[in-house]
C-alpha cells in the first residue's frame, strides 16, 4: 500500500506555470501541500521542489519555468517525449548543471548541495563504470565515496548485489558485463547507503523483460521502505505500473502534474449490459452521468468512479438483470499523446 | 582528504591493471639493456685515454637521459589528457562527481594518482640507466637523486597542463598540445643558448621567456646540471663556457624553482577551477 495517496491533491494540475505569488508560497516548504507526507520527523520538506527552473543553452531553451513538487516516499514518473528536457532536469536537480533561472531544492535543500547528495541515489541514462574493476570493487569504491563506515561495506556491497541480481557475479569485471549487467550494477549504486532519494534516468533501457520485472519490484521495495523514486522514464507502461504521480513534460515546463487516477479519469466510463429493464427506466439515473446505447450495451459517460457501485444497485432495484459493467478508462499512452496534442 | 586518497588510489589501480606501468618498464629495460652494451664498449675502447672516457660518458648518459625526460614527459602528457575528458564522454565521471565529494577532491586525486606513477617510472628509470652505467664505467652522477626529482618535475609539469586541458578539451587534442608545449619549451631554450652565443639580446630573451612560461627546459638544465661530473664543467668552462642545450652552468636558482612552484599551483588551481565549473 501505498503511504503518499492520502495526500494526494483532488484535482489534475494542468499547465501549472507559477505566478510569482504562487512560487513565493510554494518555496516555503512548511506551507507546501507536500509537508508532512512521510518524513520521519522535521523538516517536512517535499523531496523535490521545483520554482520556475529554466536552463537555456544559447538561443534554446532546455528548460522553461518548470515547476513541481515530488513528495517524500512517492514514485514519480516523469515523462516526456525525446527532447522535452527531462535529462536536463535531472542534470539540473542533481547539480550538474547551473540553472538559469528559477530555484530548487532537493530533500529541502539547495542543488548540489554536497551532504544532501549522501542522501541521493542516482542512476544516469548514460554511463559507465571502471572496466578494470569487479562490480565488488566498483560497489566497494562508492561506500567510500558516500562515506558508508567500513565495516558496513561488505554488508552493503552484498546487499546491493543480491538486490540486483549481480551476486554471482561480483567478482567479475565490469568491462566483461553486457550493458543490461551494467545497467543492474548501476542500480546497485543508486541503492548504497540506503538513499533517502534515488533518481532514475531510463533505468530499464537496457533490460530484458526480466529484468524490467525486477526493477519494478526494486522500485516497489524502495516505496515500502520510505524511500522517494524520482523516475524518469519515456516508457509510459513502466510508469503506469509503479508511479504514484506523473509529471508530463513537453518543451522544457510541465504540461501535467497528478496521480495516475487523477491524470487518466479512470472509470470515467462505464459500459453496463442489463436486460429486464422496463420503460423510461432511465429518467431517474441521469444524475449518474450522460447516457447512450452502444449496439447492446448502455454507456455512462462522466461517472464518478466511486459511484458505480450504487448505479449498479439501482439498476437492479429497477428490476434490471446485470450481465456486465465493464469501468474504462484512458490508457497513459492515450492521455499522453492528447497532452501532448493539445498545446 | 579520503575521497581524494580513494581517487589517486583507483587512477593508480586502474594505470596497473592496464599494464601501463609495466609496458613502460619492460621498454625501458630493453633500452636500458642496450646503452649497457654501448656504455661498456665505449668504457672499454682503446681508441680513447682514459681523461676522455671520463667525459665521454657522462656526455653520452646525458643524452640518453633527455631522451628517457623525452620519453616521461611525452607519457605524462598521454596519460593526463585523457584523464577527465574521456571520462566525461563515457560517463564514468557522472557517477562519482554525483557523490558527496568536491570536484577539488576528484581533479587533484587524479593529478596525484597519475603524478606517483611518473614519479615511480622516473625513479625507475634513474636507477636502472644509472645502475648499468655504474656497472660499465663506473660513473655515478653526482646526485642521482636530484637528477630523478627534477626529471619527474618535468613530466609533471606537462602532465598538470594536460589535465587543465582534459577538462576543456578532447583527448587528442589535449595530448597534441601537450606535446606541441614540450617541444616550443625546449625549442625556446635552444633558441635563448643560440642567442647567447651568438650575443643576439632578442634571441636571449626568447630563452629566458620561454622557460618561465613553459618550465620544461629549465627543468632538464636542473637535471643535467646534477648528471655533470666536475671535470666535464671544468673541461666546457676551460673551452669558454658556452652554453649548450645538453649543458648547464649552476643549478637551478631558488627564486627559479620558487617561480616552478608557483607555475605548479597556478596550473593546478586554473584546473580546478575550470573542472569545477564545467556542467556535465
Amino acid at each position: 500500500m501505498s503511504p503518499t495517496k492520502s495526500g494526494e491533491s483532488s484535482a489534475i494540475d494542468v499547465d501549472e506555470r507559477a505566478t510569482p505569488d504562487r512560487r513565493a508560497r510554494a518555496m516555503d516548504p512548511a506551507r507546501s501541500p507536500a509537508s508532512g507526507d512521510r518524513a520521519a520527523g522535521p523538516p517536512a520538506s517535499p523531496a523535490i521542489h521545483v520554482v520556475g527552473l529554466t536552463k537555456r543553452f544559447g538561443d534554446t531553451i532546455a528548460v522553461n519555468s518548470l515547476s513541481m513538487t515530488v513528495r517524500r516516499g512517492e514514485v514519480f514518473g516523469f515523462l516526456g517525449p525525446n527532447g522535452a528536457g527531462k535529462t536536463t532536469v535531472v542534470k539540473l536537480l542533481l547539480g550538474l548543471a547551473r540553472p538559469t533561472g528559477g530555484e530548487a531544492l532537493v530533500l529541502g535543500a539547495p542543488v548540489g548541495d554536497r551532504e544532501t547528495r549522501r542522501e541521493i541515489g542516482y542512476l544516469p541514462e548514460l554511463f559507465r563504470f571502471q572496466a578494470l574493476l569487479t562490480a565488488r570493487e566498483v560497489l566497494g569504491l562508492h561506500c567510500r565515496l558516500l562515506g558508508v563506515p567500513k565495516p558496513a561495506w561488505a554488508q552493503e556491497v552484498r546487499a546491493a548485489l543480491q538486490t540486483v541480481g549481480l551476486l554471482d557475479r561480483g567478482d567479475d569485471r565490469v568491462g566483461t558485463f553486457s550493458k543490461g549487467m551494467q545497467q543492474r550494477l548501476g542500480l546497485g549504486v543508486a541503492l548504497l547507503g540506503t538513499p533517502a532519494l534515488v533518481v532514475l534516468d531510463e533505468p530499464t533501457s537496457a533490460l530484458d523483460p526480466v529484468g524490467r520485472h525486477d526493477v519494478r519490484e526494486i522500485i516497489r521495495g524502495l516505496r515500502e521502505r520510505g524511500s522517494t523514486v524520482f523516475l524518469n522514464t519515456h516508457l509510459l507502461e513502466e510508469a503506469e505500473q509503479v508511479c504514484d504521480r506523473v509529471a508530463v513534460i513537453d518543451q522544457g515546463t510541465t504540461i501535467a502534474t497528478g496521480s495516475l487516477d487523477e491524470l487518466l479519469g479512470r472509470h470515467s466510463r462505464v459500459r453496463l449490459k442489463v436486460g429486464g429493464l422496463g420503460e423510461n427506466w432511465w429518467t431517474a439515473l441521469g444524475r449518474f452521468g450522460q447516457w447512450h446505447r452502444q449496439d447492446e450495451w448502455l454507456v455512462v459517460d462522466g461517472i464518478d468512479p466511486s459511484r458505480i457501485a450504487a448505479l449498479v444497485s439501482e439498476l437492479v432495484a429497477r428490476g434490471g438483470q446485470i450481465e456486465a459493467v465493464i469501468p474504462e478508462h484512458e490508457t497513459l499512452e492515450a492521455r499522453f499523446l492528447e497532452l501532448l496534442g493539445r498545446r | 582528504m579520503t575521497a581524494t586518497l580513494a581517487i589517486a588510489a583507483l587512477t593508480m589501480r586502474e594505470a596497473v591493471r592496464r599494464r601501463l606501468l609495466l609496458a613502460f618498464i619492460a621498454i625501458t629495460t630493453v633500452i636500458v639493456g642496450l646503452s649497457a652494451w654501448g656504455f661498456d664498449r665505449l668504457s672499454h675502447t682503446h681508441s680513447l685515454t682514459s681523461g676522455e672516457t671520463n667525459i665521454a660518458v657522462p656526455q653520452a648518459l646525458i643524452l640518453f637521459m633527455f631522451m628517457f625526460s623525452f620519453v616521461i614527459a611525452l607519457s605524462a602528457s598521454a596519460i593526463a589528457s585523457p584523464s577527465i575528458s574521456s571520462e566525461i564522454e563515457s560517463g564514468v565521471l557522472i557517477t562519482i562527481v554525483t557523490r558527496p565529494i568536491r570536484r577539488t577532491e576528484v581533479l587533484i586525486g587524479k593529478w596525484l594518482g597519475l603524478a606517483a606513477l611518473l614519479a615511480l617510472y622516473a625513479g625507475a628509470v634513474c636507477a636502472l640507466e644509472f645502475g648499468v652505467v655504474d656497472w660499465a664505467s663506473g660513473f655515478v652522477p653526482p646526485n642521482p637523486v636530484l637528477v630523478a626529482v627534477y626529471l619527474f618535475a618535468e613530466g609533471a609539469l606537462l602532465l598538470t597542463l594536460a589535465l587543465l586541458l582534459s577538462t576543456r578539451v578532447p583527448v587528442i587534442a589535449a595530448g597534441v598540445v601537450g606535446v606541441a608545449v614540450f617541444g616550443a619549451g625546449w625549442l625556446a631554450g635552444v633558441v635563448g643558448t643560440l642567442g647567447s652565443a651568438l650575443n643576439v639580446a632578442a634571441l636571449r630573451t626568447v630563452g629566458q621567456i620561454g622557460r618561465l612560461v613553459v618550465p620544461t627546459d629549465g627543468l632538464w638544465h636542473a637535471a643535467i646540471y646534477y648528471l655533470q661530473p666536475p671535470s666535464l664543467i671544468a673541461q666546457h668552462l676551460a673551452e669558454g663556457g658556452r652554453e649548450d642545450p645538453f649543458f648547464a652552468q649552476g643549478a637551478p636558482s631558488p627564486a627559479y624553482l620558487l617561480w616552478v612552484a608557483c607555475w605548479f599551483v597556478i596550473v593546478l588551481f586554473a584546473a580546478v577551477a575550470s573542472f569545477d565549473r564545467r556542467e556535465l
